[in-house]
């Protein structure tokens, strides 16, 4: 009886990976083909070849080593800015959610449900103001401004408080008893059993704070501060589009994301779906 | 109660204290060279010409002058950045593209090229006239042009020579024949290749105004001494004419919907789907780097709607707007930094790593533009077509001319839907940009 458990679970598996790889084809197709894209020679990209017949690496060279458009300092300044970014979200919202989960206080139903609130207001509506209050401080061109606006966020609060109330009561209410304080708590209890829902909440930060566009557009002039997503605009032209080398700059600009993804892949899955049901 | 305040109050201050700090930094120093900004938008190649010119400027001017570039983004981009911030003016220089020309002159922070030329007794004459024409409003010369293109018929010479045809197309009921010749039909009956193929691109609309001599907006195509009220072209019958040839081609299958934009239609050609296309004169170079030695590429002027159109192509592409910032010193930099990007060496310089037309008349004469000539005799036509056309076609001035052209591209794209019929669409596209326009007008003026 064993062994027909195990053989049919084999012939399961085998039918789950047919059913997925065309599924996997279809995902990867389109980052093979830009790979495939910036080792291309240009007169090969237009002239239906999947895969190119001679594999050059000059673009990736180009993109790198030409001063004009410093990818290094760039993706230098994006890893600084996501971080950076990426920690202080992690820090505010798990104070914020421990006082929303835990904390008993007037008006926190109000509060929260305010804080929710913010989640309804897109980007695009603050963006301009957002950038005149920057000009007006002199923050312009300075990681300040591509941080500080971000440094907490709605869905951070909402994601880790869902977490925290699933923790017991009793809990909390023993380490008052023994008299621990409210951060020790947070710190030596909290934290390291939310490391799932705090490392989804990192890697979804990290992965959009890299991906952003528009206000690091906006905020920055010089290239000391410009960040790899508007590397990849300066390649592009719309008169004289070099295909190969932006190809090439796209490449080098989803290594970070999607190493992300394949190291965090668990705690992703895992962090996110732990708000959803509560248990 | 009186605790939460007295914190409240305290972070304010706190907050208000650290913002004090930093605004204290745009202190103006007088001392070592002036220190001038410049915002562009061009990206790749076009950027990197930017940059090595103006590190020329830089070290012919050491310890005078230091320009600074800095790329903005797209035109989109950069000009809606210039929206949001021109009143404190971010740069001293910005490059606009052609459409944002009408809003650049009415938002009060320019100042006119022409000032300088006045008072330095600068000779306009050494400027394209034609170029010159499209930034000259009321004999005031508001910008100086600097990336300017038009566009032209780019054609797939060996499936010309193939199909036996000699003559190139110059007007559509051309194109329409020679189409037919160049279609190249697979067994199994679907369409291998086709003759013709253009994207939906509002400039092409704009040019056809021009190239049947009439006006796309009205008060003298908004270059009167008032502002455009209305559009035009639905009044002159010069819109529905150019929609109907949008029309014939999708309907007829003489050329496949090539979507918003110029990319695929380009893509589609360089691959040899289509054997004709329209695109800018400044891809010219892109475009014989992509398509290699798999054919041969000839060009030619920018097609008529009808056989006996009289008018002419006007400048697309960009142009530098001073700002008026105020400070003379910065401002008498900026004009130097200007006429040196102007002068024949760089504009020869410019159009050989760009593509885009020397604007100063006398860059003809460097070797580099004739060196440059003799190795891609292509460029002579879009040269020689842009000597054809005359300064009354210079193309409308519009404030909301991004707007107007996605309109446009917006009912081009619901005609190859057929949800909308020519003259439909015309009405469309004149109902949504007058109601535009009525709104900025009585909101700017």
């Amino acid at each position: 009886m064993r062994i027909h458990t195990v053989q049919r679970r084999k012939l399961q598996n085998v039918g789950r990976f047919i059913l997925n790889i065309p599924l996997m084809l279809v995902i990867l197709v389109p980052l093979l083909y830009t790979f495939s894209i910036s080792v291309m020679p240009p007169d090969e990209i237009y002239g239906n070849h999947l895969i190119p017949t001679s594999v050059k690496f000059t673009n990736y060279i180009q993109a790198f080593t030409n001063p004009y458009y410093n990818f290094p300092r760039m993706i230098l300044n994006s890893f600084i800015v996501a971080t950076t970014v990426m920690l202080g979200q992690m820090v505010t919202c798990s104070l914020a959610a421990f006082s929303f989960s835990f904390l008993e206080f007037k008006g926190k139903k109000l509060l929260f449900l305010a804080v929710l609130a913010t989640m309804m207001v897109p980007g695009e509506v603050t963006i301009i103001a957002n950038y005149l209050t920057m000009m007006r401080w002199g923050w312009l061109d300075s990681y300040r401004a591509l941080t500080f606006p971000f440094l907490t966020s709605a869905m951070g609060v909402f994601l880790l408080r869902q977490y925290y109330l699933t923790f017991a009561k009793e809990l909390y209410e023993a380490a008052k008893l023994d008299g621990c304080s409210n951060l020790r708590f947070l710190g030596s209890i909290v934290v390291p059993l939310s490391r799932p829902a705090l490392g989804a909440l990192g890697a979804y930060v990290f992965l959009n704070t890299w991906n952003q566009y528009m206000w690091p557009l906006l905020v920055t002039n010089s290239r000391n501060y410009r960040t790899v997503q508007i590397g990849i605009s300066m390649l592009y032209d719309i008169d004289a589009v070099s295909l190969g080398l932006m190809m090439a700059g796209v490449v080098i600009v989803i290594v970070p994301s999607l190493s992300i993804f394949v190291f965090m892949n668990k705690q992703l899955i895992n962090g996110l779906m732990s708000g959803a049901v509560k248990g | 109660m009186k605790k939460t305040l007295a914190l409240i109050l305290v972070g304010l201050l706190a907050v208000s204290l650290a913002f004090a700090a930093g605004s204290k930094e745009t202190v103006a120093k007088d001392a070592g060279p002036v220190k001038i900004t410049f915002w562009h938008a061009m990206g790749g190649v076009n950027g990197e010409a930017i940059a090595s010119m103006v590190a020329e400027f830089n070290a012919l001017n050491a310890g005078k002058i230091e320009v600074t570039s800095e790329f903005q983004g797209s035109y989109d981009e950069e000009f809606a950045k210039l929206q949001a911030s021109g009143g404190n003016y971010p740069c001293d220089i910005v490059q606009i593209y052609d459409i944002g020309s009408r809003y650049m002159i009415d938002s009060g922070w320019v100042l006119p090229v022409q000032e300088y030329v006045k008072k330095d007794n600068w000779n306009v004459n050494q400027i394209e006239p034609n170029i010159a024409a499209y930034y000259t409003i009321d004999g005031t010369l508001y910008s100086m042009p600097f990336n300017s293109s038009t566009p032209l018929l780019y054609y797939n010479k060996t499936a010309f020579d193939e199909a036996g045809i000699t003559k190139v197309p110059t007007s559509f009921e051309e194109i329409y024949e020679v189409a037919e010749k160049l279609r190249v039909v697979n067994p199994d009956g679907s369409v291998k290749r086709y003759g013709f193929g253009m994207g939906n691109y509002g400039w092409f609309f704009e040019q056809w105004m021009g190239k049947q001599g009439l006006h796309y907006v009205n008060n003298n195509n908004g270059r009167g001494e008032q502002y455009a009220t209305a559009v035009a072209f639905d009044q002159n019958g010069g819109g529905l004419e150019i929609v109907k040839v949008w029309d014939k081609v999708l309907k007829e299958g003489i050329s496949p919907y090539l979507n918003i934009g110029n990319d695929d239609a380009k893509a589609a050609f360089i691959s040899g789907n289509i054997a004709m296309t329209l695109e800018s004169t400044a891809a010219l170079k892109s475009l014989l780097l992509n398509i290699g030695d798999r054919f041969e590429l000839g060009v030619g002027y920018f097609p008529n709607i009808h056989k006996n159109d009289v008018g002419g192509v006007s400048v697309g592409g960009g142009s530098l707007w001073m700002l008026n910032t105020g400070d003379t010193r910065r401002e008498d930099a900026t004009w130097e930094f200007l006429k040196f990007m102007i002068s024949p060496e760089q504009q020869a310089i410019w159009n050989v790593k760009t593509g885009y037309f020397p604007i100063t008349v006398a860059a003809a004469e460097t070797e580099t533009f004739k060196q440059n000539i003799a190795q891609y005799p292509q460029f002579q036509v879009a040269i020689d077509q842009l000597h054809d056309t005359a300064p009354q076609y210079a193309g409308a001035l519009l404030s909301i001319f991004p707007e107007a052209r996605t309109t446009v591209e917006g009912y081009i794209a619901r005609l190859a839907n057929r949800t909308v019929d020519a003259k439909g669409a015309v009405e469309g596209m004149a109902r949504d940009i007058n109601k535009a326009l009525e709104e900025y007008n009585l909101v700017n003026y």
